[in-house]
């Protein structure tokens, strides 16, 4: 009798583990995996991907702080790998279970926001720069960000609804880092953006793209897969990276504390680590990938791509962006000012 | 005397206790914990949030609100009001034909429709092209990104919940009174402002309680069409619910909305109230 339930006990666990062995639940940007990917990945593993999207860091990181074990996987941004770790909310990476990241190129591994990689896995990387409409205003219309703040487009510019990015422009525009802390510097900043606020028509950070191609506004400060797509749309769409600089970024796959399928998330980094599954994202997203086999997949009119793959030198004057903590909450109230004045 | 069915208020008591009464008292005992920077909120206790509340313009935040929904709830009102007028004077078959489209809207989901207008608003959108066709306009209209493409989305969104009332209240108006005034010899003038107008004034006092309440919170129109500009209330709460992860001055800005609710459903219900005494 014994035997017989311990048996059926074990079956009944074993019934368990497979149900549950069979499943994955991801926590991503919007608009930032093609469906045949996770279609594919399902067929091959016979894992079922459950996707859910964010569209900022802050917002999942707080559901991912107030419910625990919801989620598998999440795509953090750099900063916001280095400060999720710092609290405690990402479980380690086993590197023995991801063979395939071998493919990434070593410029992307081993940065300060995540040594050795501990907690994150590079996903995909891209800049926030200026894309604008060349038939009306020329080429080379933007070379810097002096440029932006030309009267001349007064009610033609859009920019991110973004606090960071949008400080980030004037913080360069004076030279600063775009993670300053130093309150001082932010103030300064402000009053720069005091005097470009009223040539701004919109702040849109879903779809900048639509904006541009209907010629709402002329000049947008977007990221660069927007501007890949607006640009293949329409050629005269170009993309400048301003002489006093940008911002880069970079978003990497991460577990939460508590996730409940670590196996599944792994084998899942693995898979989209593949150099053809990789390429196949790139491609679709206009994003740069990490991935150096994969690059070499690529057809050669994305890889030489200046929109998704800047030069070495451009790439030189790229910032990425790190976690300000506390001096947060002084861009918020700055943010607050300049939009109600 | 007890109902046949009183037992069916015990899930109402239910549902109002675990998704009106709790996270309300969450909020309004999160108000007086202090900001922390990564746990959400924590001690000490302080009333320093609604202080902080005024140094972060958040009068203008809130004026900006009470502009947009009382633009709103002013132009529903002058379009549904004739409109539920007429509407009342159909035949019993053009009624239902009318108020089958008033509802046919919302089969969609309004962030789509939003989006919608977004399309037709835009320099290069159905509206601008037709009056380039027409020669009306030689260059096109500035509209999206405008405070009147905000009233547009706002007013599109929210007519048919003046209409309804409105329209109910002229339902249950005797028609026999505007004949016995015309009698009587009143004037048109007369007849509108001493018998329409005071009938149906329980209608227009629920119709724009129902357009300007979700007007206040709104932020999604006022976003997608006028290119979120400002900062509203709505945002404001979100943006520090889940951005700033500042909780308590969060909760301080949602329990000022909620008292401004409050206020005036409590007037709206007086004002009710007033009008069964005289029935």
């Amino acid at each position: 009798m014994k035997k017989i339930i311990l048996t059926l006990l074990f079956t009944f666990c074993l019934l368990i583990n497979i149900a549950q062995a069979k499943e994955l639940y991801l926590f991503n940007w919007s608009e930032y995996i093609p469906d045949e990917v996770l279609e594919q990945f399902t067929k091959e593993t016979g894992i079922k991907v459950y996707l859910s999207t964010y569209d900022s860091n802050e917002a999942m990181y707080t559901k991912i702080k107030l419910v625990k074990g919801e989620y598998d996987l999440i795509v953090p941004s750099t900063y916001f790998v280095e400060k999720m770790a710092r609290e405690g909310l990402l479980e380690p990476i086993n590197h023995k279970l991801i063979p395939n990241l071998k493919n990434i190129s070593p410029k992307f591994l081993n940065q300060s926001f995540d040594p050795e990689n501990k907690y994150s896995v590079p996903y995909m990387w891209g800049s926030t720069a200026v894309c604008y409409n060349s038939a009306r205003l020329g080429k080379g219309y933007i070379k810097s960000l002096n440029d932006l703040w030309n009267p001349e487009l007064k009610g033609k510019l859009l920019l991110p609804n973004d606090v960071r990015e949008v400080f980030g422009l004037a913080l360069k525009k004076l030279g600063y880092s775009i993670n300053e802390t130093n309150p001082k510097h932010i103030e300064e900043a402000y009053l720069e953006l005091k005097k470009l606020l009223p040539l701004v028509k919109v702040f849109d950070s879903d779809s900048p793209k639509h904006a541009l191609l209907n010629e709402e506004v002329l000049v947008a400060v977007t990221w660069s897969g927007e501007a890949f797509i607006a640009n293949s749309e329409d050629q005269n769409f170009l993309y400048a990276y301003p002489k006093e600089g940008y911002s880069l970024w970079m978003d990497s796959f991460a577990i939460p504390r508590g996730a409940k399928n670590v196996e599944n998330a792994h084998k899942f980094m693995n898979f989209i680590l593949r150099p053809d599954i990789s390429a196949k994202i790139s491609q679709e997203m206009g994003y740069a990938t990490p991935n150096q086999a994969a690059i070499k997949l690529l057809p050669p009119e994305i890889q030489n791509n200046p929109i998704i793959y800047p030069s070495q030198e451009e790439l030189k004057r790229g910032e990425f962006q790190t976690d300000v903590q506390d001096a947060l909450l002084v861009y918020e109230k700055y943010w607050n000012e300049l939009k109600n004045n | 005397m007890k109902h046949k069915f009183y037992f069916f208020k015990y899930p109402l008591i239910f549902w109002l206790i675990t998704f009106v009464l709790i996270p309300s008292s969450a909020i309004f005992a999160v108000v007086f914990f202090s900001f922390h920077p990564t746990n959400f909120f924590s001690l000490p206790l302080t009333l320093s949030n609604f202080k902080k509340l005024f140094e972060l313009h958040f009068v203008q935040i809130f004026l900006n609100s009470l502009f947009l929904a009382g633009g709103a709830t002013i132009i529903s009102l002058l379009l549904g009001y004739p409109f539920a007028f007429i509407l009342s004077w159909l035949t019993p078959k053009k009624k239902k034909l009318a108020l089958f489209f008033i509802i046919l809207p919302f089969w969609t989901n309004s962030l789509i429709r939003t989006y919608s207008l977004v399309l037709l608003l835009g320099k290069k959108g159905f509206f601008n092209n037709f009056l380039l066709a027409l020669g009306i306009v030689n260059t096109p209209l500035e509209l999206l990104y405008t405070k009147i493409a905000v009233f547009i989305g706002l007013v599109y969104t929210l007519l048919p919940f003046m209409i309804l009332p409105i329209y109910s209240s002229f339902e249950k108006m005797n028609k026999k009174l505007l004949e016995a005034a015309r009698d009587l010899g009143a004037s048109s003038w007369n007849v509108f402002f001493r018998i329409i107008l005071p009938l149906t004034k329980s209608g227009i006092y629920s119709g724009c309680l129902l357009v300007f309440l979700p007007a206040l919170g709104m932020f999604y129109i006022p976003d997608i069409l006028g290119g979120s500009r400002d900062i509203l209330l709505g945002n404001f709460i979100k943006d520090q619910f889940l951005f700033t992860r500042n909780w308590p001055l969060g909760a301080a800005a949602s329990l000022v909305l909620s008292l401004i609710m409050i206020v005036l459903s409590t007037l709206f219900f007086k004002e009710k109230k007033i009008k069964f005494v005289h029935e």
